[in-house]
């Protein structure tokens, strides 16, 4: 059963071509090379992946493990069924 | 030698009215065309505001021609009707040579489109409506155009996004000014308020969030709490006339269109340019010899999306130096709303206004002023009694394509 973050890898991983080495908690979008575009373009995959909606003007984030804590959050408030594996607390 | 070229028609189909009157009035009064969609569909959209145009086909087409225009194609004619009504124009067969019809329109026939795929796919039609190509086409508004008037002279349909009825104008004065034609007829047109067309732009989170209080108030240029464009349909069109003929008639003289400047930020596909930007200013003021603080009025891109407003007012501020902070500077966007492939034909017609009414319209819901669009924006209240000789308008558009047009007073 995967966390966020090993399902949000393999997204990466699918949609660009990372390698699983490179994409830690800690690697910033701008070291990935995505800029605002993609990652609109990026989102779509990922609200369709955890099944929730990102909503426009929030999901500011810097680093992977930010966008595993957003993601963490937005399944809480709308999908709370979904397991996420997640031991981290935020 | 180069030709000079005046305006000697207008029309216009827009969220703020219907003809060049209404649309003057509504735009120095500050009344906004934003509201609630009033479609079958806006339940199930996320965002639920447009700029919809309100208009009956059967005050301009027969019962047995609306069928088979698309909606684009209505606006395009209506406005095209309007504008050559007012120049009073004529023309002998020669002269139609000589004469002829450039368009601007992003994305064609989309209510067609839609119809169709409804059609094909959740009916599973074996036959669709026989004339769908041709009301689909891009080019079917400028092509009835020429039909309606007989204009034989060029007939394009030019596509820039966002700038593409200011391409259409631009490119038409050069026809004018570098001698191939006498008169154009130019503009463009835009209806792409579909429920695809929502979606599309709902998805690429660039739309506006609808203002809590008042969703007339939802499209912010310059303003801190913008939000994001808000989308608009219509129309508007120009008749360019090369300057001897156009006095020698006695016709109704605008303005002389004077300048034109057109770059492509060669850079990203959507974020703008401040170099692209700066350039095409600079280009257009190249053309007519004027300086920045000759402009009285600018009408801004502004479509109150994050980047284009901040990088639009660096942008005035660089080219303008000083005189940035001097000239009035409005997005009638905030009214109008974004009205895409008709944006800069609208735009520019706001900019001739301001010189025919002496008077300029403001950026309404501008209470909170981003500290970093620090201009003049013209906050909520037009400016009759003003001073406009000379000004400018501005389209910065997806995929690029930056235009600027730069219209002035006739003397004399």
């Amino acid at each position: 059963m995967s966390t966020t973050l090993e399902r949000l890898q393999k997204l990466f991983i699918a949609r660009y071509n990372y390698k699983l080495e490179n994409l830690s908690a800690t690697t910033t979008l701008e070291e990935l090379g995505l800029d605002s575009l993609d990652m609109i373009d990026f989102l779509f995959d990922i609200e369709k992946e955890f099944n929730i909606i990102i909503p426009d003007q929030e999901f500011k984030v810097k680093t992977i493990q930010d966008m595993v804590d957003a993601l963490d959050q937005l399944i809480s408030e709308q999908n709370p069924e979904q397991d996420t594996g997640s031991s981290s607390h935020h | 030698m180069k030709r000079r070229v005046a305006v000697t028609g207008l029309g216009i189909i827009s969220p703020c009215g219907n003809n060049i009157d209404d649309f003057s009035f509504n735009l120095m009064t500050g009344k906004s065309g934003v509201r609630r969609i009033s479609s079958a569909y806006s339940s199930l959209l996320s965002v639920k505001i447009a700029a919809q145009v309100d208009f009956n086909p059967l005050d301009y087409f027969t019962k047995k021609q609306v069928p088979i225009l698309d909606r684009v194609n209505q606006f395009a004619l209506a406005a095209a009707s309007q504008a050559w009504k007012d120049s009073e124009l004529s023309l002998d067969a020669k002269e139609k040579e000589r004469a002829g019809v450039y368009i601007g329109c992003s994305m064609g026939g989309a209510n067609t489109i839609e119809d169709l795929y409804d059609q094909l796919f959740k009916h599973n039609a074996n036959r669709v409506k026989p004339l769908t190509v041709l009301m689909i086409m891009n080019n079917a508004s400028a092509s009835y155009i020429s039909i309606e008037y007989g204009l034989s002279g060029p007939c394009l349909t030019l596509s820039t996004a966002c700038a593409s009825s200011a391409s259409a104008i631009g490119e038409a004065f050069r026809q004018i000014r570098d001698g191939y034609v006498d008169v154009m007829l130019a503009g463009g047109a835009e209806a792409f308020l579909t429920y695809g067309g929502f979606r599309s732009w709902e998805s690429l989170r660039v739309l506006a969030v609808e203002d809590p209080e008042d969703p007339s108030k939802s499209c912010k240029p310059f303003s801190k709490n913008r939000t994001g464009l808000v989308m608009g349909e219509g129309a508007a069109m120009v008749v360019l006339e090369e300057m001897g003929r156009a006095v020698g008639r006695g016709a109704p003289i605008y303005a002389e269109l004077m300048g034109y400047g057109s770059t492509s930020d060669a850079g990203h596909i959507v974020r703008p340019s401040l170099e692209g930007q700066t350039r095409v200013m600079a280009a257009a003021f190249k053309e007519t010899g004027l300086l920045p603080k000759d402009i009285d009025y600018i009408n801004a891109h502004g479509t109150a999306t994050h980047w284009n407003d901040l990088l639009e007012t660096q942008a005035i501020k660089k080219v303008f130096g000083d005189y940035a902070c001097k000239v009035p500077i409005s997005s009638t966007k905030s009214m109008h709303g974004h009205t895409m492939g008709a944006a800069g034909a609208i735009e520019f017609i706001v900019s001739l206004l301001a010189i025919k009414n002496q008077a300029v319209p403001p950026t309404i819901n501008l209470d909170q002023p981003d500290p970093e669009c620090d201009l003049d924006y013209i906050p909520n209240t037009g400016r009759k009694g003003v001073t406009v000789n000379t000004v400018m308008s501005n389209a910065f558009a997806f995929g690029g394509t930056n235009t600027v047009l730069i219209a002035g007073k006739m003397k004399g």
